[in-house]
């Protein structure tokens, strides 16, 4: 599960289950994200990266049900998304949004079981079925032995596989995180990409929202690079990533050199910090 | 609550080492609320200036016929004034909870929305139109009045849906107007009701009848299981809307009836004994804390309610000998102190 070095060729054999056409998306009358269209390959992780604003989390939102397009549509299984109930979604698609608030005091397992929200009814109480969803959840992200630990009392690495750990207990197939691993340490970041690309490999359809371009690189298996509500790129990551589409998205100037242990893009910065000069002989070509 | 290294395995100890339970703390927590709070209503309908042998208040409180002064003193006087207490501490105590869920602040409240004032500011309207001061004539204009003032506040505090913080902005302005309003109709009131209308800018249990147990407990047997009912889904919007709606809630809407029925509860509680400050505060705040409940709890909320409103009426009744206080003064005394206690342990920790 925790295979440091992801495959690069995952083959899609299901067809795709969700994506978009030709979607709008707008808070108000400022438009964030302008018709776009994209399919979410089946069981693989498709990374979306792009810089501050460019729409990636409101188009991650848009794909949930959670932000109604002003054109277009979403299709979950062929069917507009937003024709369907938000329960119904929910046993479909789980997203684990940015900052969640953990309740005060709340055991691991607690958490992890309010997961099992879409599946309770009024008349359905809580079954060994929700235990076993449970378990399942906290084993996959190596939380068994401290289900019963205060949330509170987690580390930050921890704390986020709680929350994956919920969006597993709902048992959907399409899981969307949001910027995962925002706030956590560089190890705890790839503890966390590791489980999610495991999660891939059993046949989970995961999109995910990154900041990193080198982490998105090496754990994606589609990159889509957005800038100011488009998208620019999409595709294999050693396809997407270059020198002029990074810049043309974020602005930056850099060069686009190998990652020495995966061989999948690392994005280098061209330009020194003010003050410092700059070894020229050491700028690849 | 910091921990300086958030990988230290002995960090606390208590929560790593306690296994699972049969009975969670929560339920095992209001089983013991529910004794204390039957305890103390037996307390309250023993205690007073006669006094009457515990075998005949027990009887004359559930309505047997004693033949001693017990049928008077406790079946006519006290049980009416001690149920109606219970039962609109827990009325209010519910209503605290649902608006301290979805406002994620524990420092919503119907009184510091101004819901209560508006319930306050429909019944001192009806006394004014209608010189009629009887809780059963007054319940409809106070849940009318709470209903208004509710009304504005969603209003105001909503764009697209209900936003938390917009709605406490909201609940204080709504507060402050409804207030004026009930001090303006009180000044225009015929001198001869004034006494009795100027029960509504202090709450008070004094003189309570059947009439009012009735209406207090066909109140909880409507108000407490659809509050019961909405708590596994509250808990879930209290972590966040997205996640919510993400696991398949509608949280806009889900929001809008916790908040009528809250507003409903606090209508209704007005109606009873006038605006009680502070139970709703305070009684759901205690019970969080007592049951260490991840999340709204609703049971615990109102027995926590009904044994802190039945307290305050006992003292009101017999802390000062013959003068008679209005318990809506006691409970400010108690619930004062604590606001402020709640906001000086936490500070830094409101978001």
């Amino acid at each position: 599960m925790s295979s440091a070095v992801p495959a690069t060729e995952a083959t899609p054999n299901t067809e795709s289950r969700l994506a978009a056409e030709g979607v709008t998306l707008a808070y108000g009358d400022a438009r964030v994200v302008h018709e776009v269209s994209l399919e979410i390959p089946p069981a693989s992780v498709t990374a979306i990266v792009g810089p501050n604003g460019c729409g990636k989390s409101t188009l991650l939102r848009g794909l949930a049900r959670l932000h109604s397009p002003a054109s277009g549509t979403v299709l979950l299984d062929g069917k507009d998304i937003h024709e369907r109930s938000s329960k119904d979604v929910a046993r479909e698609l789980g997203i684990l949004p940015q900052s969640p608030i953990a309740p005060g005091g709340i055991t691991v397992r607690d958490l992890v079981g309010r997961g099992r929200t879409p599946h309770l009814k009024a008349l359905r109480p809580w079954q060994d079925s929700d235990t076993r969803a449970v378990n399942d959840a906290l084993k996959a992200t190596g939380l068994t032995g401290l289900a019963e630990r205060s949330v509170d009392s987690l580390s930050g690495g921890q704390r986020q596989r709680a929350w994956i750990a919920l969006a597993l207990a709902q048992q959907t197939e399409l899981l969307l995180l949001d910027e995962p691993t925002t706030f956590l340490d560089i190890a705890h970041q790839y503890e966390v990409l590791d489980l999610v690309h495991g999660l891939a490999a059993d046949g989970r359809t995961i999109v995910v929202v990154l900041h990193d371009l080198a982490q998105a690189a090496r754990y994606a298996d589609h990159l889509v690079l957005m800038s100011a509500g488009l998208i620019l790129a999409r595709g294999n990551p050693n396809d997407v990533l270059t020198a002029d589409r990074v810049r043309a998205a974020f602005g930056l100037p850099v060069t686009v050199v190998s990652d020495p242990i995966t061989g999948t893009p690392l994005i280098v910065p061209t330009g020194a910090p003010a003050g410092r000069s700059i070894p020229t002989k050491e700028i690849p070509a | 609550m910091t921990t300086l290294l958030p990988d230290a395995p002995l960090a606390p100890a208590a929560s790593l080492t306690r296994p699972r339970r049969r009975l969670g703390r929560v339920a095992r927590v209001t089983i013991i609320l529910a004794v204390v709070a039957l305890a103390v209503i037996i307390v309250s309908l023993w205690m007073g200036t006669v006094s009457v042998s515990l075998w005949d208040t027990l009887r004359a409180a559930v309505g047997i016929d004693t033949g001693t002064g017990a049928d008077f003193i406790v079946g006519q006087l006290r049980a009416p004034r001690v149920y109606t207490a219970a039962l609109v501490g827990a009325l209010l105590a519910a209503s605290g909870a649902l608006m301290q869920s979805i406002a994620r602040n524990p420092l919503a409240s119907p009184d510091l929305l101004g819901i209560s004032s508006g319930a306050a500011a429909g019944a001192v309207l009806c006394i004014y139109l209608t010189q009629n001061t009887s809780s059963l004539a007054l319940a409809p204009w106070a849940v009318l009045g709470a209903m208004v003032a509710a009304a504005l506040v969603i209003v105001l505090g909503s764009r697209g849906s209900i936003e938390p913080f917009r709605l406490i902005i909201a609940g204080i302005g709504i507060e402050f107007v409804a207030t004026a309003a009930t001090t303006l109709i009180l000044t225009k009131i015929p001198d001869n009701i004034v006494p009795q209308a100027y029960a509504w800018i202090v709450g008070s249990t004094n003189a309570r009848t059947w009439e009012h147990v009735w209406m207090g407990a066909a109140s909880c047997l409507v108000i407490l299981p659809i509050g019961l009912f909405m708590v596994r889904r509250l808990r879930v919007l209290e972590m966040g809307d997205d996640l919510a709606a993400g696991l398949g809630l509608r949280p806009g809407r889900l929001r809008f009836v916790a908040l009528v029925i809250a507003a409903i509860a606090a209508g209704l509680a007005a109606a009873l004994v006038g605006p009680i400050a502070f139970i709703a505060l305070v009684a759901p705040a205690i019970a969080r804390r007592i049951t260490r409940s991840p999340g709204i709890t609703v049971a615990a909320s109102a027995l926590m309610g009904a044994i802190l409103t039945v307290a305050a009426d006992l003292a009101a009744r017999e802390l000062l000998g013959s003068i008679q206080l209005p318990v809506g003064l006691y409970t400010s005394l108690i619930g004062g102190p604590y606001l402020i206690y709640l906001i000086v342990r936490s500070k830094g920790q409101f978001q």
